[in-house]
């Protein structure tokens, strides 16, 4: 079983190269050595904040297209290209099939982040003159970043099992900015004095998946640690709904009739 | 042999994939829970008011790139300033707004309070000439990171030189001095402002530990023009106090008796004015004196001291 994903999840992996799909890394590159170079020239004192910011806004926004906009396509490109039957016809599950796809984009999403952390962490060594230690810290706003890819690449195979691409981007999109939001979202069920919409704003809320709590790009920006049990939480949250969308994936795809 | 296998197969796997999706959903709501005490305890997420300031909504829209956005805030404000200054405006209208947002988006943003509140509070051209603003964005910044005993002691400045409230600014030194990590001359200020007030030696305590201590360039420069605008101004009050005697032994009335006076007097009519060669070899002086940037002193038409015409410094550093 785990041989057939992994063959799957590196199938999925090179599509994506050949897709151009790291093409990404060459803007990145600019980025990151033109802000090097001239943040210091138009800022006064944030030099190193600024530079932070910028690489880890960088480092999320580009994954986040990536695992929007591969994720949608991963399983209704093969239907629309008709390649689902000569892959369902082998001896291959249909959960191993959606395992493999979405273990195929973490790995272009992991290989992508690790590429530009690299980068990040040379424009800061430049703009430093080398780094220091607090600068460890930044790699668990990294880690939370790769843990809120995978939920968005979670929910848009999720959508891509039910609907069509657009519609699955449109819906992967709208649930991340709700997810972004869904605090806000029950703090105005909260003030609108209505019992039913305090009840439906807290149910989304809980239901759904909270980008909110990957949120650390500031305090780390500032040299602040992330304390443990946050990283440990965190985790277990971006497995605990990877694991559910996943499964729901898995359900609606084996129910699926393929004509 | 393979549509037997798929089939036990998804005996297996919907079952298992419906117990996940149920056991997931079911523990959702107490990890959220848990959650939200963890990032809550860190800091207070929800403002309770129903009018949003334009940062706390910049902030909320932000989602996670707040701070970003305050970095570009911050370069606009500062660049802002820089543009009114070189063009020595009277007016920064922008400017508090600007600040507000910035530290509204990043409270933890040190920079913005400290040479924001040196910004505002400084007299035109130099700055917007807001001191009550100043303290204001530093009493938020102080309730946003209370540990930087830093924003006590910009705070303790900016009642002291902009607003000449010894009393408001001896507690904020004092105030400063109990954070962890001040640095023990604090509380000697604190207890200095206290009992002395607004005198040159006070003023010239402060910006000497200011520049000592400064751990950014452009604030330990100003300390020092500072510190060279008070020294060379007790200068010229020395100088002055010279030509006031040097006419009194001569028997001309002189009106030069401390500061704000005026010789008034005229050689051509009689009057006393003397020039630093006179004063030189009348032994007063041993040779002509030089401000703190070693420029020489000379007399004014007027009869008073004053700089040379090289001179750098700014007289109204030392007010």
């Amino acid at each position: 079983m785990a041989r057939r994903i992994v063959t799957i999840a590196l199938g999925t992996f090179k599509e994506s190269v050949r897709e151009r799909v790291l093409y990404n890394l060459v803007v990145f590159a600019f980025l990151m050595m033109g802000a090097a170079l001239l943040l210091g020239r138009i800022s006064v004192g944030v030099e190193h904040l600024l530079l932070v910011n910028l690489g880890l806004a960088a480092i999320s926004v580009f994954g986040l297209l990536i695992a929007m906009f591969i994720g949608i396509g991963l399983v209704s490109k093969e239907i629309e290209r008709r390649t689902i039957y000569n892959i369902l016809s082998k001896p291959v599950a249909r959960a191993e099939f959606i395992l493999g796809k979405y273990a195929g984009l973490l790995v272009t999403l992991l290989v992508n982040t690790a590429i530009m952390t690299a980068g990040f962490y040379l424009a800061l060594g430049f703009e430093q003159r080398g780094l220091e230690w607090q600068d460890s810290y930044l790699l668990v706003a990294l880690y939370f970043i790769l843990l809120e890819l995978g939920m968005v690449v979670a929910v848009a195979i999720f959508f891509s099992c039910i609907s069509t691409p657009i519609l699955s981007a449109v819906i992967t999109f709208c649930v991340f900015v709700i997810g972004n939001f869904s605090a806000d979202l029950r703090w105005f069920g909260q003030e609108s004095g209505s019992k039913l919409l305090l009840n439906l704003t807290s149910a989304l809320y809980y239901l759904l998946p909270n980008f909110g709590n990957f949120n650390v790009i500031d305090q780390v920006a500032h040299g602040i640690r992330v304390p443990a049990y946050l990283i440990g939480a965190n985790t277990f949250y971006a497995l605990l709904y990877i694991s559910i969308l996943i499964s729901g994936a898995v359900l609606i795809f084996e129910e699926r009739e393929f004509r | 042999m393979w549509p037997v296998e798929s089939r036990r197969r998804q005996q297996v796997t919907k079952p298992l994939a419906l117990l996940i999706v149920a056991a997931g959903l079911a523990s959702l709501y107490p990890l959220q829970r848990s959650l939200d005490g963890m990032l809550s305890s860190g800091s207070s997420r929800r403002e309770t008011m129903i009018f949003l300031p334009a940062s706390v909504l910049l902030r909320r829209v932000s989602g996670g790139y707040s701070g970003l956005l305050a970095g570009i805030y911050w370069t606009r404000a500062v660049q802002y300033y820089g543009r009114h200054r070189l063009a020595q405006a009277q007016e920064y209208a922008l400017l508090g707004a600007l600040l507000d947002i910035t530290t509204g988006l990043d409270p933890h943003l040190l920079i913005a309070y400290r040479f924001g509140s040196i910004f505002l509070a400084g007299k035109a051209p130099e700055g917007a000439g807001d001191p009550q603003r100043a303290v204001h964005l530093l009493e938020r910044g102080i309730v946003a990171n209370p540990e930087h005993w830093r924003l006590w002691e910009d705070l303790g400045f900016i009642y002291y030189w902009d607003m000449k409230d010894y009393a408001h600014a001896a507690r904020a030194f004092r105030a400063g001095s109990e954070r962890p990590g001040a640095l023990p001359w604090m509380r000697v200020l604190g207890a200095v402002v206290a009992a002395r007030g607004g005198d040159l030696q006070t003023s010239r305590l402060l910006w000497s530990e200011i520049a000592r201590t400064a751990g950014n360039n452009a604030i330990r420069r100003s300390a020092q023009a500072h510190l060279a605008a008070m020294e060379a101004k007790q200068l010229l009050e020395m100088l002055d106090a010279v030509l006031a005697d040097y006419c009194r032994r001569r028997g001309a009335p002189s009106r030069i008796s401390g500061k704000g006076a005026e010789l008034g007097l005229d050689k051509a009519r009689g009057r006393c004015l003397p020039t630093m060669h006179d004063l030189i070899a009348g032994g007063y002086l041993r040779g002509v004196p030089r401000d703190p940037t070693g420029e020489p002193l000379t007399v004014g038409p007027d009869g008073r001291a004053r700089l040379g015409p090289g001179s750098k410094i700014d007289l109204g550093l030392a007010e």
